[in-house]
């Protein structure tokens, strides 16, 4: 029996990414979070999106839950936040894609509606318990704004490298 | 049709357990909802759990401690090429602005070598007074343990980084946490390996109370604490005060040592404006920080040793 490289490729590049948002965080705060804008990079978003697109990969909604809660436990100490947002973009994205033949332009759409959700959900979520009091028109300005232009740019930047990725190793 | 029929029929167990049965099929046929909602509430009583956890124990449970740890393990490799490759476009820009720095700097360090006499002098001093008095710890006294910054949260709302000691290294929660210009944070969630610290520039409820004081030209002393961050002009706000009188703008912001956290004399920085508060009764402090809480690579832990 044959058994996909996929099985080991899609962890790997999946906990790389989440980790690389917090160092990408770190070593260019000085430009991602300044008093008029905050980025919040979202490549372990792009991975998953890309994989539910291009890829043929077992036991999806387990890593994707696992990758939340390794975020939550890690980078925020809050559990039970990106633990329920990963896999419900996940389903989201399978949802969409459905309808649609894939292109550039259609997985760039979902892609973006997938980070609007994970931003807004998780902006709700810091309102609720009290991490943050900024107005929804001040959280459009500060961060969804800039978070949707810098996923768009890396997206664009990596959309066919990792087509071509997932479609070579999901055969 | 059924309610019409249990409405003529007389009251038999039998027929309400079938209305029943039927209500509670049509009601959990969807399972996908009830998906849905058990999912909601099990994240809901984690969210809940874990803030509890957060303000309440001095570390986490033991199995988020070893999630956390093994996290740290594998960021160290993902972490070190990344500051790395920051450190190295620093240096760059370093070098394009060494001359106008090398200018500026060469007239302060002639003043410099005789304050670090005058240091050195007073420290002594200081030392022997203490010795005479039989003071053995005063509030002024602490271990330093310097850590490097393993990564940030990459989030708008949680204003936190990741630093490479723990436990093992002696970092205790609540503890105050240095750059080298000056006060950046405290220690939130102490793991074997690695902790957890929430910078001054976070706008959590339950954050920024450190316990601070301005010293002011006149050597008075006025009594406060970190209450708040304004992110739109990048200032501390310093509540809670003492006495209004006799500061100016300048005058330099230290902790007190109050409050049991952090020790005496960590630089925050200096007063920006003083102005009345909402209700004109007392005055808050604008504090312009020291520290630049985006540019953290490493960072000094105080540990009080009282």
């Amino acid at each position: 029996m044959r058994i996909s490289r996929m099985r080991y490729f899609f962890p790997l590049g999946l906990f790389v990414a989440l980790f690389l948002d917090g160092a990408l965080s770190q070593a260019f705060a000085g430009a991602m979070f300044t008093s008029t804008l905050a980025i919040e990079s979202r490549l372990v978003l792009l991975w998953i999106v890309m994989a539910v697109c291009f890829g043929k990969i077992d036991h999806i909604l387990v890593w994707s839950i696992l990758a939340g809660l390794v975020f939550d436990l890690y980078y925020t100490g809050i559990i039970g936040v990106f633990v329920v947002i990963l896999p419900l973009i996940m389903y989201l994205t399978k949802l969409m894609y459905r309808f649609f033949t894939p292109s550039f332009i259609v997985v760039l759409l979902i892609y973006l509606i997938d980070v609007t959700v994970a931003t807004v959900m998780f902006y709700w979520i810091n309102l609720l318990i009290g991490f943050t009091n900024v107005s929804m028109a001040g959280f459009i300005g500060l961060s969804l704004g800039s978070t949707l232009a810098y996923n768009l740019a890396v997206f664009v930047l990596l959309y066919f490298p990792l087509q071509r990725f997932f479609e070579s190793f999901s055969k | 049709m059924r309610g019409w029929d249990l409405v003529v029929q007389p009251f038999s167990y039998d027929a309400a357990f079938v209305f029943m049965e039927e209500i509670m099929q049509r009601f959990f046929f969807n399972k996908r909802l009830i998906i849905v909602l058990v999912v909601l509430i099990i994240s809901f009583v984690l969210v809940a759990f874990s803030i509890t956890v957060r303000n309440n124990k001095a570390t986490p449970p033991l199995v988020q401690q070893v999630g956390n740890d093994a996290a740290g393990m594998a960021d160290r490799v993902i972490a070190y090429p990344a500051n790395g490759l920051k450190s190295a476009m620093g240096s760059f820009s370093d070098l394009m602005n060494t001359y106008s720095e090398n200018q500026r700097l060469k007239s302060q360090v002639d003043s410099l070598a005789s304050e670090k006499v005058k240091d050195q002098t007073l420290k002594r001093e200081n030392k022997k007074l203490k010795e005479q008095l039989k003071l053995n710890k005063t509030l002024t006294d602490y271990e330093k343990i310097s850590a490097s910054v393993l990564t940030r949260s990459p989030s708008a709302w949680q204003n936190q980084v990741v630093i490479s000691k723990g436990s093992l290294s002696g970092i205790k929660k609540n503890a105050a946490v240095m750059s080298k210009k000056g006060l950046v944070g405290r220690i939130t969630e102490v793991n074997k390996t690695n902790s957890k610290v929430e910078l001054l520039s976070t706008t959590n409820d339950s954050a920024n109370r450190f316990a601070t004081q301005v010293m002011t030209k006149n050597n008075k002393v006025v009594n406060g604490l970190i209450t708040g961050y304004n992110a739109t002009s990048n200032y501390l706000v310093m509540g809670q005060i003492t006495v209004k009188t006799g500061m100016e703008k300048g005058d330099k912001v230290i902790t007190s040592g109050l409050g049991g956290n952090s020790p005496k004399g960590l630089y925050v920085g200096t007063v920006a404006k003083v102005e009345e508060d909402d209700y004109g009764l007392a005055s808050k402090v604008y504090v312009k920080p020291a520290a630049d809480f985006t540019d953290l690579d490493v960072v000094t832990v105080a540990k009080r040793v009282d």
